[in-house]
């Protein structure tokens, strides 16, 4: 077997070393402990014994040349003739220790440095050379921002940057190669991103470097998968986390405690006085809260008032399906002279608010109404309860052979009594709504 | 049968009986023989084991502790006296990087199944080099148990488990409780690490203190039950492993929590504690946790000074008020 | 050589040979290993004091405990460690020594008596200690062999142990490897006066001897060893040998403390390997030949056991809180009161 020269890791930090001088050629014999070639660091010059007796073979790099740390640079074999193995060439890593391999162009290649203790990858901040552009040894080629701080990289080696594989803002392993620069100007200079490198081109140098990483052995401290909710960039109500939890499982809104004067910040004994305040308060539309309102639900057979529609179809001047209901909801509603103004919505979303259509009001465009009738009759709904808005509503749907009713009201909006009325009333016209007209 | 010893008495127990179960324990430290150590906590044993078994060292903390490491490692189970807390620093190394690691470094081959014992404690008027309570310095390092005994009972029961464990414990007992008396059973028991002692159950705070702060809770407690205020007392026992699931039940239940400690409050054990109730009782809480601990200032000697940087029954039950109230706490 | 060949079997002379060659070939792999990339951190060489580990080794059975140091390969080797599991350990494997959680500076062997190497500077004077009051108490009749080297004098742990040690007879011999160099900075620029002299003022025996010299080293381990046994210790030896390389297998460029010359002329003439080799020729115990035979043996076995090491798999991700504490699977549920 023969023993493989190789470009030593010389210093802490240390991709390359360069070539000066060999001590010894090609089919020279060698013994274990001569000097076999000078190496220039970063840190100094030094001279690299054999660490095998035989004679120099394969000698793949020449004086002046830069080679990357742990790639082969000769064998010291049995005989002067050598391996017959195809050399590599001179700045071709060995596959094991290779930092990643970039597609091959030719020249000397630019790698991203280990410049933190502990540093995976360097991102590139900027490039101070476009692809083609002419470089000379020392100048800035790059600045890289590892852990630390931002550093910038000197072209190691004269020429023309003839190839780039990573960008800005790109953070490259370090190790991997990130451009070339070749000794003649490049007709057509490479210029890649990270992105278009193929999955072996990104693979990190040596294995050993890069144990597989632990999984992280506490899931229950991870992160939360999705960030925190901004809080409102003024006005942030202050209150305890376990009161804020509770008011929001209740659907209280604290900013009550606050309209009312109460002082921040606020916990969970304040949550009595809040939810006296949401009682009090009218109840808002936005479904916030299913605080308590009144809920009465009747069941009439459908069939009177399936066939007094299919009836009334039959004139042309017949009026709406929504505008009955409405009428049927003024009459039942109505106990004194005011207006009742009447929305009715089917099931699609359409809405119609009718103004006393039980006196043969006309359709109105605007005008909040006193009572909602949502008519899901039409619609695969079965059972509605929509909760208390800020208005009375009537819901219709259709179960089997009927025609539920669910009355929603707020208490501040009907007395228990006027909503058995209601709905009651209502329920009657759909049971039998020829007589309603009568 | 149960009797009132000493916590002194009751350590003095907890040796003898471990030393008599198992030969290969054996106590080492600064005049810990004839003299007893300078707390008499260890007075007797000398005469009973002899002097091979009860070794008075030169002063070398950090020689001792580390003959007491390898000890450990080669087939015994030493105890350690460190006369002092503060003299933990000297120490550092062969606690921290040695004992604490070896099990580590060698992959689990190597064990290292000593104790040190200590104390922490001020307003003994012993000035800043004798008055320190850095258990939390040890608590921080992986691969130390740390026990924190409250009372006589805990003293002793926590010192039996100690010396029975393979790994290095360091027990930190309070030097003014030596002489306070608690009711200790005549029959053996061990208290296993990592369950906290809730000694008095209450719904409207918790209030957690570790060693001699576990009676300034109490006494708190005591106050604010005059008030109208229920106040739950829990006692860790062990830092290390420390009973989360009890804290964290506790502060669930209450929804306000102090912690007290006597070590100095920043970055320290307080901070500890509040911080993984916050983590993981973050929506049951109605008030921001407290920490209590000494002041961040060197131990002064003078009496009239001292006694301002040690947490107080008053302080913790003024504190405990503050927060029933849902006062603010900060800035807001 | 110091020795007189009558008083010792070839079978002696042959293993403290092929230990030496053990040593030499483990650090040259491993230092190759380093260089080329394959290493995570970094290492210290033992190369060039190879006869003090095996002098001193020898003289030690596996209930013998020693403690080592950052330079510690040669001891874990001389004390009959296995070199697949070394390489593994090196590597970070989890066949390692230590499953992969001490690597270079931190190599244990339980099995053989090693209580470890240790990355503090005299960081294990009180452990080697420790190990004789163990020895002491249970009347084992074990000896601790405490390796340190001239660097390490400087810390006072070691006056505080020797102190006891000396007040109670402990059987632990302080074996002080003085190769010239603390770190990067001669030894006589760090330690006033003289070396046994300390060891001296504690009423310790001391001795001095050639490191480079395995017979004398292990002629004089052998009787230390035998007193200590019977309780006529501590004793201290002063090893005078050479460190071929740098601090570490990154200190390369080291004209400023010393010079090439100075290290070529150990290497030419103070070789440990070389002239007991040469002694071994000359007592008519083995052949030339036969020699280059145990090397090249030996050398195919490093190179097997670091093959071995860089095809051995890491030790798995759910191992990285698993040995914290004794008795304790995963240490980060237990710390949080959540194993109970």
């Amino acid at each position: 077997m023969p023993h493989e020269v190789i470009m030593p890791a010389l210093g802490m930090a240390q991709e390359t070393g360069l070539i000066v001088t060999w001590f010894k050629s090609a089919g020279d014999p060698v013994a274990s402990g001569d000097a076999l070639f000078e190496v220039e660091t970063d840190k100094a010059t030094m001279e690299v014994e054999a660490q095998a007796d035989g004679y120099l073979t394969d000698v793949s790099a020449a004086a002046g040349d830069e080679v990357k740390v742990g790639s082969r640079i000769a064998l010291i074999s049995e005989d002067a003739e050598g391996s017959g193995e195809a050399a590599p060439k001179n700045t071709e890593p060995e596959p094991a220790v290779a930092p990643a391999a970039a597609p091959s162009v030719e020249g000397k290649d630019v790698i991203m440095p280990a410049l933190g203790m502990a540093q995976d990858t360097g991102l590139i901040v900027a490039w101070h050379k476009a692809p083609g552009d002419a470089v000379e040894t020392g100048e800035i080629l790059f600045e890289v921002e590892t852990d630390k701080a931002t550093q910038e990289v000197e072209a190691a080696s004269s020429g023309y940057l003839t190839a780039r594989f990573a960008q800005e803002g790109e953070a490259a392993p370090v190790g991997s190669v990130i451009a070339v620069i070749s000794a003649e100007a490049p007709e057509n200079p490479v210029d890649q991103s990270l992105a278009d490198a193929t999955p072996s081109a990104s693979k990190p140098a040596p294995e050993a470097a890069t144990p597989a990483p632990a999984p992280a052995p506490d899931t229950k401290s991870a992160p939360a998968k999705q960030p925190a909710p901004t809080p409102r960039s003024n006005g942030r109500i202050l209150a305890s986390p376990k009161a804020r939890r509770i008011a929001a499982e209740e659907g209280l809104d604290l900013a009550l405690l606050l309209e009312a004067g109460h002082p921040e910040p606020f916990h969970v004994k304040d949550l009595d006085t809040l939810r006296q305040l949401a009682k009090e308060a009218p109840a808002v539309a936005t479904g916030a809260g299913v605080a308590a309102g009144l809920r009465l639900e009747a069941e009439v057979p459908a069939g009177a008032f399936d066939r007094f529609l299919s009836k009334l179809s039959a004139s042309d001047k017949a009026p709406s399906r929504g505008a009955i209901l409405a009428t049927f909801a003024a009459s039942a509603l109505r106990n004194s002279t005011d207006p009742i103004r009447v929305s009715c919505a089917d099931g699609d979303g359409r809405s119609q608010t009718y103004r006393d259509p039980d006196l043969g009001g006309v359709a109105e465009e605007d005008g909040a109404p006193d009572l909602l009738v949502r008519d899901l009759t039409g619609s695969f709904v079965t059972s509605a309860s929509l909760g208390a808005g800020a208005v009375p509503s009537l819901t219709l749907t259709r179960r089997g052979g009927a025609i539920v009713v669910v009355l929603d009201a707020a208490p501040d909006r009907l007395s228990p009594d006027a909503a058995v009325a209601l709905l009651t009333a209502f329920a009657a016209r759909i049971d039998d709504p020829l007589r309603a007209l009568l | 049968m149960t009797r009132e010893i000493t916590l002194s008495k009751a350590v003095n127990e907890a040796i003898a009986e471990e030393m008599r179960r198992d030969e290969t324990v054996f106590l080492i430290g600064e005049d810990v023989a004839e003299a007893g150590t300078p707390f008499k906590v260890t007075s007797g044993l000398v005469e009973e084991f002899g002097t091979d078994r009860v070794i008075d060292t030169p002063i070398s903390e950090p020689g001792f502790v580390g003959m007491a490491v390898g000890a450990a490692m080669t087939g015994s189970r030493p105890i350690v006296d460190l006369m002092f807390g503060d003299f933990i620093y000297l120490v550092m190394d062969q606690l921290c990087n040695q004992a604490a690691k070896t099990h580590y470094m060698s992959g689990g081959k190597l064990k290292v199944p000593m104790v040190l014992r200590t104390n922490l404690g001020a307003t003994r008027r012993s000035a800043a080099q004798h008055s320190q309570s850095l258990h939390a310095l040890v608590a921080h390092i992986p691969g130390l148990k740390v026990a924190m005994p409250s009372s006589a009972y805990e003293a002793k029961g926590l010192m039996k488990t100690a010396i029975r464990d393979d790994n290095p414990v360091v027990i930190f007992e309070d030097k003014l409780m030596y002489n306070d008396k608690a009711p200790v059973p005549e029959e053996e028991y061990l208290i296993p690490f990592g369950e906290a002692n809730v000694l008095r159950e209450g719904t409207d705070i918790t209030l957690i203190g570790t060693s001699s702060m576990r009676q300034v809770c109490e006494k708190a407690a005591e106050a604010l039950a005059k008030d109208g205020i229920s106040a739950e007392v829990i006692d860790p026992r062990t830092l290390v492993p420390l009973d989360e699931p009890t804290l964290l039940k506790s502060a669930r239940k209450t929804s306000r929590v102090i912690v007290v400690d006597e070590g100095h409050r920043n970055f320290g054990v307080t901070g500890e504690i509040a911080s993984r109730i916050n983590e993981k009782a973050f929506y049951h809480l109605d008030a921001p946790v407290l920490r209590l601990g000494a002041m961040d200032v060197p131990v002064p000697f003078s009496p009239a000074l001292e006694d301002l940087t040690v947490p107080t029954p008053d302080a913790v039950a003024a504190a405990a008020r503050s927060l029933v109230a849902g006062e603010m706490t900060h800035a807001a | 050589m110091a020795a007189d060949g009558s008083k010792h079997n070839t079978e002696d002379y042959l293993r403290m040979y092929r230990q030496m060659v053990r040593i030499r070939a483990f650090e040259d792999n491993a230092n190759q290993l380093y260089l080329s990339a394959k290493m995570p951190g970094l290492t210290h060489m033992y190369s060039g004091q190879e006869a003090v580990a095996v002098g001193i080794c020898e003289a030690l059975t596996d209930d013998d405990r020693i403690t080592s140091t950052h330079r510690g390969h040669g001891h874990c080797v001389a004390k009959g460690a296995d070199f697949k599991a070394m390489f593994c350990e090196l590597l970070g494997k989890a066949e390692g020594y230590c499953r992969g959680k001490g690597g270079s500076m931190h190599i244990a062997d339980q099995s053989h008596g090693n209580l470890g190497a240790n990355a503090i500077v005299g960081g294990s004077m009180g452990i080697a200690t420790g190990a004789a009051l163990t020895a002491k108490l249970q009347k084992t009749g074990h000896v601790a062999v405490c390796f340190f080297g001239d660097g390490a004098t400087a810390q006072g742990l070691w006056y505080e142990v020797m102190n006891m040690a000396a007040l109670w007879k402990l059987p632990v011999i302080y074996a002080c490897e003085n190769n010239g160099y603390s770190e990067y900075t001669k030894t006589e620029e760090i330690a006033a006066g003289s070396l046994t002299a300390r060891a001296e003022a504690f009423g310790i025996e001391a001795h001095s001897v050639d490191g480079q010299d395995v017979l004398a080293v292990n002629e004089l381990a052998q009787k230390l060893v035998a007193r200590a046994r019977k309780g006529e210790g501590p004793f201290f030896i002063e090893l005078k040998t050479y460190r071929y390389h740098g601090h570490h297998v990154g200190d390369i460029n080291r004209d400023y403390y010393r010079s090439k010359d100075e290290e070529a002329a150990w290497k030419t003439t103070r070789d440990p390997i070389t002239n007991f080799g040469k002694w071994l020729e000359g007592q008519g115990i083995v052949t030339a030949d036969e020699l280059v035979e145990i090397n090249n043996e030996i050398k195919a076995d490093a190179e097997a056991a670091v093959a071995y090491a860089e095809a051995a798999a890491y030790p798995p991700g759910e191992e990285v809180d698993a040995h914290v504490f004794a008795g304790v699977d995963h240490a980060l549920t237990y710390i949080d009161g959540a194993a109970k």
